[in-house]
């Protein structure tokens, strides 16, 4: 381990191990990492001040430091193998608006029992708002062990704070070790409230939720740096353990034909001012969509780029339960918006599948779908270079291609309408 | 009038690259830019002040070299820029930074009290969307997230109407100020600075404010206030190109054996419910 004049330690890097990704260079504080000629990182002795967090965001451990300090908390932890404590709690907040529960608070319903499973934990669901009642027999269906509702007229629509204080109270009553709730909008702006309250960690657009098995914490894997690198994050000290999980990360639960049981809560709403709902503009067809949040993206690009594909793709995106979106130039086109723009200049993605039609995979737009499980590219010029990065390529005019791409898929997926 | 617009200095993570050979990551000289929809927040809080006078403090949290963003943000129209910088803010995770801003803010609103908070909905190389709301929850200000415009604003009877936007469409809210805005990148389209703005902005002075002076909670600062830890971080791993089928050549056979190799291994099985342990290229008509 180096050590500076001043006797700090300093990291090092290990150039085999380098890839030259300069995340390092930019978490710097002090501007002590240089990138070297051959692209490898190198610490500059004179100006680090060892705080280490190089060797924190170094995606493939290229920066030795004695790091004891920064992982005690993991390694202490080991040392004493894990046990289930009885009494603990898991719970899911039902997210409910205008009358509907958001299908993403359900399948964390299901991943939650499985966690809840593992740490020999209750599951519990919290339901809030105005005449929401019926929506605890559903929570109850699909296996938690308990539900607890609070109903006050000031919820019957969502506001920030009301909610927030709402949910934090519950979670002050009940002491869950795990809190889920879904990252739609409503949740990812309740969660950082909730988080607020009880002065707690909070993981933002989960894609992944396990248990540790030596320590019984709450592993959350997200993408960060705009996809290009996967995080795994816990929360050792504070509790409950906050995540928010993307929609259709997780399959909707099967009915469970378990006991559970109501638990009703009072609540005194806060004094606070409400913002008054003035109007509300529906818009379902093609602003509002996050195209980030589907498992599923059928991509169309200049290949594509016609009126007439359209009905083509949304018959594909529907049957799979994914939306459609695409590249640069259909938007210059006009024939989407530039929400929904896969690429450098548009969004980063990181979808379970990814169908390209049409698309040629300019590098702005590869670098975009790295993230991405599996790739499949139709395209009619076999040399387009979308085929480089597709795990399956079909050479063909999507005209041909799509109707039999979607009766061959019809026969495959069982669910479909 | 007074507004405060909360800034973060990013990596411009659209400069990665792929090397074409190896189809990994290229970042060179990766650059630190102005979170872009913390951009539009300085915009927007321009465009406010023009209307309504008052003044705007840009506030950023981060290393030194974070003052570039600052200085962008006076170039553009901030009347001050304030540089949270101190070696035990390091390693804050959201919930540490929402204090951080926080204590920062109830400094700034003793001077000259704040009336709109304006933040960018969420940093380009976290994504969380967490510091916003975290900081409304904090100082008790109306919550605002996914802000697409700002329909009116009245600081004399202290009321903002903006529209925000929701799964199924846009809401047009009236709430009481101070309020906090997190704004979407479609809501200003931002403006460049003039040269002699640019230049004008280089003379002003940045303020460099420590633990001490925002009279901050050690234990609430930094890594030490931060619940959360990172275990691993790894890169999702590198792609290679699997098999090209000619539709020329047989349309059925070039989907069918994509399809197999798409949805091999159970992938999506469970939600798409495609029957397992069948192999894929048969249908029910044993095809």
């Amino acid at each position: 381990m180096a050590k500076t004049p001043a006797g700090i330690e300093i990291p090092e890097i290990i150039p085999d191990k380098c890839i030259g990704c300069q995340i390092c260079i930019s978490k710097c504080p002090v501007e002590a990492i240089k990138l070297t000629p051959d692209g490898k990182a190198w610490i500059d002795p004179e100006i680090c001040e060892g705080c280490g967090q190089c060797a924190e965001v170094c995606p493939v451990e290229a920066v030795d430091l004695d790091r004891t300090e920064r992982i005690k908390a993991g390694k202490r932890l080991r040392d004493k193998p894990f046990t289930p404590v009885s009494g603990q709690v898991v719970s899911v907040y039902i997210e409910i608006r205008n009358g509907k529960a958001a299908d993403v608070s359900w399948e964390l319903v299901g991943k939650a029992r499985e966690l809840a499973d593992k740490l020999e934990a209750r599951l519990a669901a919290f339901v809030l708002g105005s005449d929401v009642e019926e929506f605890c027999a559903r929570a109850g269906s699909l296996g938690c062990d308990e539900v607890h509702l609070l109903e006050h007229d000031t919820l019957k629509r969502y506001v920030s704070s009301l909610y927030g204080h709402a949910l934090s109270e519950l979670a002050h009553k009940v002491q869950p070790e795990i809190l889920l709730m879904g990252a739609t909008s409503h949740g990812r702006d309740l969660a950082g409230v909730v988080a607020t309250h009880l002065k707690t960690g909070l993981t933002a657009d989960c894609t992944g939720l396990d248990i540790e098995e030596d320590s019984g914490l709450l592993l959350m894997t997200r993408p960060t740096f705009g996809g290009n690198i996967m995080a795994t994050i816990f929360c050792e000290n504070h509790r409950p353990q906050m995540s928010t999980v993307r929609p259709k990360v997780f399959p909707m639960p099967g009915l469970n034909e378990k006991k559970w049981k109501l638990i009703r809560h009072a609540w005194r709403p806060p004094e606070s001012s409400v913002p008054e709902l003035i109007a509300f503009i529906e818009d379902k067809s093609l602003l509002g969509i996050d195209i980030t949040e589907y498992p599923v993206l059928i991509v169309a690009g200049k290949g594509a780029c016609s009126k007439d594909s359209f009905p083509l793709l949304e018959e594909l995106a529907g049957l799979l339960g994914g939306v459609v979106a695409c590249s640069r130039p259909v938007v210059e086109s006009g024939l989407m918006p530039y929400e929904r723009q896969v690429g450098q200049t548009g969004k980063t993605v990181a979808p379970k599948l990814y169908i390209g039609v049409g698309v040629s995979g300019a590098i702005q737009h590869r670098v975009a779908i790295q993230g991405a499980e599996r790739i499949l590219a139709v395209n009619n010029d076999p040399d387009a270079p979308i085929f480089q990065v597709a795990d399956a390529g079909i050479v063909g005019d999507y005209a041909q291609v799509l109707p039999e791409l979607i009766s061959r898929l019809k026969a495959k997926v069982k669910n479909h309408e | 009038m007074h507004i405060v617009c909360c800034l973060k200095q990013v990596p411009d993570t659209a400069d990665v690259k792929i090397d074409p050979e190896t189809n990994t990551l290229v970042r060179e000289g990766l650059e630190s830019i102005l979170n872009p929809y913390d951009l539009v927040a300085v915009e927007m809080a321009v465009r406010l002040k023009e209307k309504h006078g008052g003044r705007i403090s840009a506030l950023c949290m981060g290393p030194p070299q974070a003052q570039s963003v600052l200085r962008q943000a006076m170039s553009l129209g901030a009347d001050a820029g304030i540089l949270l910088s101190d070696r035990a803010f390091a390693g804050a995770d959201t919930l540490a930074t929402s204090y951080t801003l926080a204590q920062a803010v109830l400094i700034l609103n003793r001077k000259t009290p704040v009336n709109l908070i304006i933040c960018g909905k969420q940093a380009i190389d976290g994504d969380t969307a967490q510091t916003g709301p975290g900081l409304a929850t904090r100082l008790d200000y109306t919550q605002l997230t996914y802000v697409t415009a700002v329909e009116s604003f009245d600081p004399k009877n202290k009321l903002i109407r903006i529209k925000r936007r929701i799964e199924e469409g846009q809401e047009i809210l009236e709430a009481e100020l101070p309020a906090l805005l997190t704004v979407e990148l479609e809501s200003a389209r931002p403006r460049r600075a003039s040269l002699p703005e640019l230049i004008a902005s280089m003379r002003k002075d940045i303020e460099v404010w420590d633990k001490k002076k925002i009279e901050g909670d050690a234990n609430q600062l930094g890594i030490k206030g931060s619940p959360t830890w990172v275990r691993k971080m790894g890169a999702p791993p590198p792609r290679t190109s699997g098999p090209r089928f000619e539709a020329a050549k047989g349309l059925r056979e070039a989907v069918d054996q994509s399809l197999d190799i798409i949805f091999a291994d159970g992938f999506m099985a469970e939600e798409l419910g495609i029957p397992t342990g069948v192999h894929h290229g048969k249908d029910s008509r044993g095809n």
